[in-house]
């Protein structure tokens, strides 16, 4: 098994709707691949008090669905803190996220965000074939970078 | 001056997507405004033709802050239908359920005070508009900021481990529930090893009561007077005793004086209620029959329930009702303002709750959990949501299909309230003045901030966060418009 000792991964998205489960899917295909659960979390969408979780960790990933076009179908980018609001209860970014990470725990976890390009988001609990290439060669990366 | 027509659209820092409209006539007086409710969604109609069982699955898709709550009025009425009253549940099963909602209640009202209204009252209401945020109050306020998210993220654990997950899970079932609690998942909350445990949620509910009392007595004038009104008040209260009853009880509304204008069965409100609707809103405006649509709206949610119960059953937070209630002389309190008071006694009071029933022995139980009686074709369920009043009504046929569904919202009884508050605001702070300032403006939307409203719930979607204002001429034809 491959340990993800201070290493959180957090698949953001809804896998009843196609495509936008891709962040979940990378998340099942880690387990696939020997990653230890407990630290993969399944999220709907980030809220404030992620920030809490997150300053406990020294590597925070998040994975999402792009809905834009992305040259290799995935990228990976490293993330700083926004001090931009665009707060709503329901969802907050995950540069926001990092900001108030830092503001109250004056913590700095280093985070990436994984950007996977989705096609299709209609009421299904299935992948179009694109978007399961594109989450193959996220994963493909992934495993080979980290 | 020709008459002009200010638009705030949308309402921000609320659950949901609202527009207010205020009318000025050629003198700069404020001639009318609304608070429209711009979203329709229709789960009462969608519902139909479901089998009643899914209702508590299905309904409380109404919204992402307090599923919780339409799944408990759900899964009250839907206990009905397989003949099973609110009285006849297990020990157990009732406990499980009464802990969830009361988790919920407790994550809800901090969700609203600390990232929500804080920023209106730390930072003023002439505060810039990109510093009235939650990011804000963290920067200048860390220690408030992080108890905020705790307090928070505990009502979510709870509502985790009883439901499976923090938004949209499952523990009610027709007559009972699926699951109980462990030893671990308790001590998980009473520990304090992997999060602040339950006595450290009651000592923070007492510290932010007292951050409020002081903010009292350095801004009464301004929070005693603010959007201030007669009105009525409902809430369920409790059945013997007329204590504050947050599950299961007796409907009850005062007039502003304290005359009792209703006390009923929880059951019975179809024959004590009507629902009016008006061509600008989406949202109804339900009222006490007898007393007809002009005087039988009730405001609901916090400030109701304090001025409707005669006392708190947990002594904590008694004390601190005791203390509420001194500044109106025991009369109802009609202060809006004052509902964010109300809503931290009742943190406190959740949290004592649910610390009681940490400690229960009977909430492990493995047996009892689910029972049946004799199936009806309806089922009422109605509890004392984070906003207010919240009502399910279902009506199935013999196949057990749903054919009938009513909901009114916590938020749908507070409709008049909030429109009433728009219009004395508007009136103090808008009418024959020369410049209509931003700050002006959040005014507004700080009265109708104090009702916590779930416009989502209430009709039911989400919406964007950006304010447009527009002014427009009495004919309609755009004048000005400003975008925050």
């Amino acid at each position: 098994m491959k340990k993800l000792d201070n290493t959180l991964i957090i698949g953001i998205g809804n896998n009843t709707r196609q495509d936008d489960g891709l962040g979940w899917c990378f998340l099942d295909a880690l387990v696939k691949n020997g990653f230890n659960e407990e630290k993969l979390l399944y999220k709907y969408q980030l809220m404030v008090e992620d920030t809490d979780l997150i300053a406990k960790y020294k590597t925070v990933f998040f994975v999402d669905a792009n809905k834009t076009a992305l040259n290799e179908g995935f990228l990976i980018e490293k993330l700083t803190p926004s001090k931009k609001v665009s707060f709503s209860t329901h969802a907050v970014p995950p540069n926001q996220i990092l900001n108030l990470c830092e503001t109250i725990y004056h913590k700095k976890p280093t985070a990436y965000l994984i950007k996977i390009e989705g096609y299709e988001w209609d009421f299904k609990i299935e992948l179009s074939k694109k978007a399961s290439e594109n989450l193959k060669n996220a994963i493909k990366a992934f495993i080979k970078e980290f | 001056m020709n008459p002009r027509k200010i638009i705030i659209e949308p309402v921000t820092r609320v659950e949901g997507h609202g527009k207010v409209t205020i009318k000025l006539d050629e003198n700069g007086k404020v001639s009318d405004a609304y608070l429209h409710i711009v979203e329709f969604r229709g789960f009462e109609k969608f519902i139909q033709g479901h089998p009643y069982w899914e209702a508590p699955v299905l309904v409380q898709r109404l919204c992402g802050i307090c599923p919780v709550s339409h799944h408990l009025a759900a899964a009250k009425a839907i206990d009905q239908l397989v003949g099973i009253d609110p009285e006849n549940l297990s020990p157990t099963a009732t406990k499980l359920r009464r802990l969830l909602h009361y988790g919920q209640v407790f994550q809800s009202h901090a969700l609203h005070f600390f990232y929500l209204a804080s920023p209106d009252l730390l930072f003023g209401i002439n505060a810039p508009a990109e510093k009235r945020n939650i990011v804000a109050v963290a920067s200048e306020n860390m220690e408030l900021a992080k108890k905020g998210i705790l307090m928070r993220k505990f009502g979510q654990e709870i509502i985790k481990a009883l439901a499976g997950k923090k938004i949209h899970g499952i523990l009610a079932v027709p007559g009972g529930v699926h699951k109980t609690f462990t030893k671990e998942e308790r001590a998980y909350f009473l520990d304090g090893i992997k999060i602040p445990n339950i006595d450290t949620m009651i000592d923070w509910s007492k510290e932010i009561i007292d951050f409020m009392k002081n903010y009292h007595l350095e801004n009464a004038q301004w929070i005693d007077n603010f959007a201030a009104y007669p009105s009525n008040h409902l809430s369920l209260v409790d059945k013997e005793t007329g204590a504050l009853e947050l599950y299961n009880g007796r409907l009850r509304s005062v007039d502003f004086e304290g005359n009792e204008l209703l006390n009923i069965e929880d059951i019975e409100y179809r024959y004590h209620f009507k629902e009016a609707v008006k061509p600008w809103s989406y949202l109804k405006f339900p009222y006490m029959t007898k007393y007809g649509s002009a005087n039988g709206w009730n405001r609901v949610g916090p400030l109701a329930r304090l001025n409707t119960c005669k006392y708190i059953t947990t002594p904590l937070a008694e004390i601190e009702r005791r203390i509420f209630k001194s500044t109106t002389q025991n009369k109802p309190n009609n202060m809006t303002m004052h509902t964010h008071w109300a809503r931290l006694i009742e943190m406190l009071h959740c949290a004592e709750l649910m610390k009681e029933l940490l400690l229960d022995n009977e909430l492990m139980a493995t047996t009892d959990l689910v029972r049946k009686g004799t199936p009806r074709t309806k089922g009422i369920g109605i509890i004392e949501a984070p906003r207010g009043t919240l009502i399910h009504e279902y009506h199935t046929d013999d196949k057990g299909l749903i054919t009938k569904c009513n909901l009114i919202v916590s938020t749908t009884h507070n409709n008049e309230a909030m429109n009433r508050g728009v219009r004395v605001v508007a009136n103090e702070i808008l009418s024959e003045k020369p410049e209509i300032t931003e700050p002006m403006l959040n005014q507004i939307e700080i009265a109708i901030r104090a009702y916590d409203p779930c416009l989502s719930c209430a009709t039911h979607a989400l919406g964007e966060m950006p304010l447009i204002v527009q002014l427009k001429d009495y004919q309609g034809n755009l004048i000005d418009e400003k975008i925050r």
